[in-house]
């Protein structure tokens, strides 16, 4: 085989310590695509956008900034698997990129520790490397166990896709990537009403009652359009619709019940790794996957 | 004269949304008015907030908005309304901290006005006032002491390790504090009393 593809990996805090089933499942589906994830050691927090950008927003861009200038001296393309880290290294490089004041300001703080950040790195969600640059054609072939019979819900969450002019993604109120990706798995994308409607975590440090019933509404909705799963990217939607899907939906009945996948899962299901997923699915996963995993024809 | 009040009836005529209408006269009982224009000034200096200036108050935002559904004292308009009007009550109004920054706002407003950004601004100016829920305040004073949002323990460590996950080290604090020191922000963590209570989900 050919030398791997290199990425610069941005770990972040939530996927490598709090849910590392979902680094492991996208390193393995990765591999099989030729495609290698390189840590760094000077990364460090992106920093999480939905609070720290309240409480400081010049510390913001400046610890974002320096992680940047991290990744530009990689020299590879930067690849975040957390859609909250994605969402700021791609903010703050835009905002280095298009306003100068801004960077020059920054840059004066960064030069204090001897670093630089321009902004022109190119920084890329799961999304962007899956669907663009290994393409669909390649991941079909790596298909062994095609998830016939199954239909899946892509959530996509916010940050993976807005700002458009920061993200690039493929459509900012109908995404279709990740559709794409569950139909070359061979299960059928299901399409919901408000499918890009947030998930409510982040305002589950002011108003927890009012992020559930968000998170209530979207499950639902899920639900009712006669999805076996739901398949999502981020690992804040994950804890919110995933690890807290009962709290979010005492009032909905107690029969209730969506397994939710991560992407990476789902993959590697397909690509028949499903040990992967059964081996860690007691200590990730609060809803119970075996239904699922059965009318898939796993483990029996 | 009160501005809130004046303001509310001229947009009551404006408004053809019943909910919307609804709205104003919930949420525009302030107790105390100050209108800061330097309030105002400083957040047409921040990045993107010179955007505000594009906003002709239609109301497409809180018509788009998921939070606006569910709580009728929550308007973006409104709150945008109040910038332009240089009034700073808006940064300690606990509502901010309820917007998601899911910007399904910004994707319909016809101005492309960074209505999220707008916000986040004026909850940074609503730290010294202590309206900064806990939990956002616990990760704050956690990046800055440990570059990551979470306490790393030993189990997760070795979690990784069986995994076969490549160890990531540790972020170089010191210098994350050597490039922030000049925005004093290390200082600021250590006085601020969250108005929110409770210790936080960290
Ligand atoms: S949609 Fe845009 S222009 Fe209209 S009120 Fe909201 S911010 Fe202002
Ligand atoms: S970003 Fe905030 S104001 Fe805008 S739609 Fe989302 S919750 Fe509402």
């Amino acid at each position: 085989m050919s030398k791997a593809i290199e990425y610069t990996y941005f770990p972040g805090c939530m996927i490598p310590f709090r849910l590392p089933h979902f680094e492991l499942t996208m390193r393995e589906v990765l591999s099989r695509l030729n495609i290698e994830l390189v840590a760094d050691e000077g990364h460090s927090c992106c920093p999480e956008p939905t609070t720290f950008t309240g409480v400081d927003f010049e510390a913001w861009l400046t610890v974002g900034a320096r992680n940047i200038a991290v990744s530009e001296s990689t020299g590879r393309d930067t690849m975040a698997l957390c859609s909250g880290c994605f969402h700021t290294l791609a903010m703050v490089g835009h905002t280095l990129q298009s306003d100068s004041k801004t960077r020059e300001r920054i840059n004066k703080r960064l030069k204090r520790i001897g670093m630089e950040a321009t902004g022109e790195v190119t920084v890329k969600n799961i999304l962007h490397v899956l669907h663009e640059d290994v393409g669909l054609d390649k991941i079909r072939k790596s298909i062994v166990q095609p998830l016939k019979d199954i239909s899946i819900a892509a959530h996509y969450g916010c940050h993976l896709v807005r700002p458009i002019e920061a993200t690039h993604m493929d459509d900012a109120e109908d995404p279709m990537w990740m559709e794409d990706l569950i139909e070359v798995t061979g299960a059928k994308p299901v399409d919901y009403p408000d499918k890009m409607a947030c998930c409510g975590a982040p305002i589950s440090p002011s108003d927890e009652p009012k992020s559930f019933v968000l998170a209530a509404d979207k499950l639902r909705k899920i639900r009712d359009a006669g999805a076996d799963a739901i398949v999502l990217v981020c690992p804040t939607c994950y804890t919110q619709m995933e690890m807290q899907q009962k709290k979010a939906i005492e009032h909905l009945g107690p029969e209730f019940s969506l397994p939710v996948l991560y992407l990476g899962e789902m993959m590697a299901l397909a690509m028949g790794m499903s040990d992967l997923v059964v081996n860690n699915a007691r200590r990730y996963h609060r809803v119970k996957l075996q239904p699922l995993l059965e009318k898939m024809g796993v483990g029996k | 004269m009160n501005i809130d009040s004046l303001n509310t009836s001229r947009f009551l005529r404006n408004d053809f949304k019943p909910r919307l209408a609804r709205c104003e006269l919930i949420a525009v009982t302030p107790t105390s008015i100050s209108s800061d224009l330097e309030f105002r000034n400083w957040i047409l200096k921040q990045p993107e907030g010179e955007t505000l200036l594009r906003c002709y108050q239609c109301g497409r935002c809180t018509s788009a908005c998921p939070i606006a559904e569910i709580d009728h004292s929550f308007n973006p308009r409104l709150f945008l309304e109040k910038v332009i009007l240089a009034d700073e009550s808006l940064a300690e109004n606990q509502l901010i901290w309820t917007c998601l920054t899911c910007e399904q706002c910004e994707v319909r407003c016809p101005e492309h006005v960074k209505i999220p950004q707008i916000l986040i601004l004026a909850k940074v100016r609503g730290l010294v006032s202590g309206n900064t829920p806990e939990t956002a305040l616990d990760r704050a004073r956690s990046i800055l002491s440990q570059g990551r949002t979470i306490q790393v323990s030993e189990p997760m460590l070795k979690t990784r390790d069986k995994m076969g996950l490549p160890s990531l080290g540790n972020p170089p604090v010191k210098q994350l504090a050597k490039a922030l020191k000049e925005l004093g922000l290390a200082e600021k963590l250590e006085n601020i009393k969250s108005i929110y209570g409770g210790d936080g989900d960290e």
